[in-house]
């Protein structure tokens, strides 16, 4: 049953590709995080600061809030490994998915996958996922101002669904439409991305703004990188995952034997 | 005389989970897939946003 199978190995892809993550993360994404944050608690512990009200309101994770949030430390980073591991379990299943339903699109009698589609579909993935939200909407520190949370998750989606369908349309389109399909990568950019209206950290500060400017500008190249690597690993454990899956689904139809129990795993 | 039972049970079990086609079956892990990505990076209630919060800001999740 195709169903189980991509299930259990994108559990398999998605720990191993969400431990990639946390180790590249912890090693130079979350300590930027930390270092903003330090600016935020500076923020909210000056009542003198007008703005400080409108930050609580806006940052519910500050410090002293009531609501829950996991301890400094080990039980922040675990929570992270967690929502890391999670996360990448879900991209796992729908690039598994993606990866089944192209063997039925492929021109190919028989496509085969190998390490190098891997490499591939990673980049597919960082590309649709990581890359194209990026452009508009750059991974972002705490503190910084940003419009209308709905309204960029919104845009998010518009980015992912409409570059997925750009690359896709690209790479297994028939008809000369084939060439206009690229036109759907540019198209959320066209349309522009919610911004906040002023500089990124206007109500902080002027020296405070200065040193936030430069830690977000930091953030963004430390997550492209962490992300890359995450989205090569996916890859290749996902197409090393469906490679397998395929072999097992042959030779249950080549033996004609239906009581195979099909989670049994291929002998190769 | 178990062992006849459990084979058939398998049979039978065998025979229902293929009759399922593979396209539909590709949609619902799809739909899987989706239901939990929009669980670690959309979901907006608090304790979900402060416990998934690094992870959301270092994947460029729209956070806050």
């Amino acid at each position: 049953m195709i169903f189980r199978q991509v299930v259990f190995y994108a559990l398999l892809v998605g720990t191993l590709s969400g431990l990639v993550l946390t180790v590249a993360q912890v090693w130079q994404v979350v300590p930027i995080i930390h270092s903003a944050e330090v600016f935020e608690q500076q923020a909210a512990a000056v009542p003198a600061i007008e703005s400080a009200g409108q930050l609580e309101a806006a940052h519910s994770h500050s410090a002293d809030d009531d609501e829950w949030a996991p301890n400094k430390g080990f039980e922040r980073t675990a929570f992270t490994l967690l929502s890391n591991v999670l996360t990448a379990i879900g991209f796992a299943v729908v690039v598994m998915v993606a990866m089944m339903a192209s063997i039925s699109l492929s021109h190919k009698e028989n496509p085969g996958f190998k390490w190098q589609h891997g490499l591939v579909w990673g980049v597919a993935g960082y590309t649709i996922f990581w890359l194209a939200p990026a452009i508009g909407l750059p991974p972002e520190i705490p503190l910084a101002a940003a419009a209308d949370l709905e309204a960029r998750q919104i845009w998010w989606l518009f980015a992912v669904v409409s570059t997925a369908a750009g690359l896709a349309g690209l790479a297994y389109g028939k008809s000369p439409w084939r060439w206009a399909a690229p036109l759907l990568l540019i198209v959320p950019h066209l349309v522009g991305a919610p911004h906040a209206p002023g500089a990124m950290f206007a109500e902080q500060p002027p020296a405070a703004a200065a040193q936030l400017e430069q830690l977000a500008q930091q953030f963004i190249g430390a997550t492209a990188i962490a992300n890359l690597f995450f989205w090569l690993a996916l890859g290749l454990a996902a197409a090393w995952s469906v490679r397998r899956i395929v072999a097992s689904t042959r030779s249950e139809f080549k033996s004609g034997n239906t009581a195979t129990p099909d989670y049994k795993l291929p002998s190769n | 005389m178990q062992n006849q039972i459990s084979t058939a049970t398998a049979n039978r079990t065998a025979t229902i989970s293929t009759t399922i086609a593979k396209p539909l079956q590709l949609v619902g892990a799809f739909i899987l897939g989706a239901v939990i990505l929009y669980a670690a990076g959309f979901v907006n209630t608090s304790a979900v946003h402060n416990a998934a919060h690094d992870m959301r800001h270092s994947q460029g999740f729209p956070c806050h």
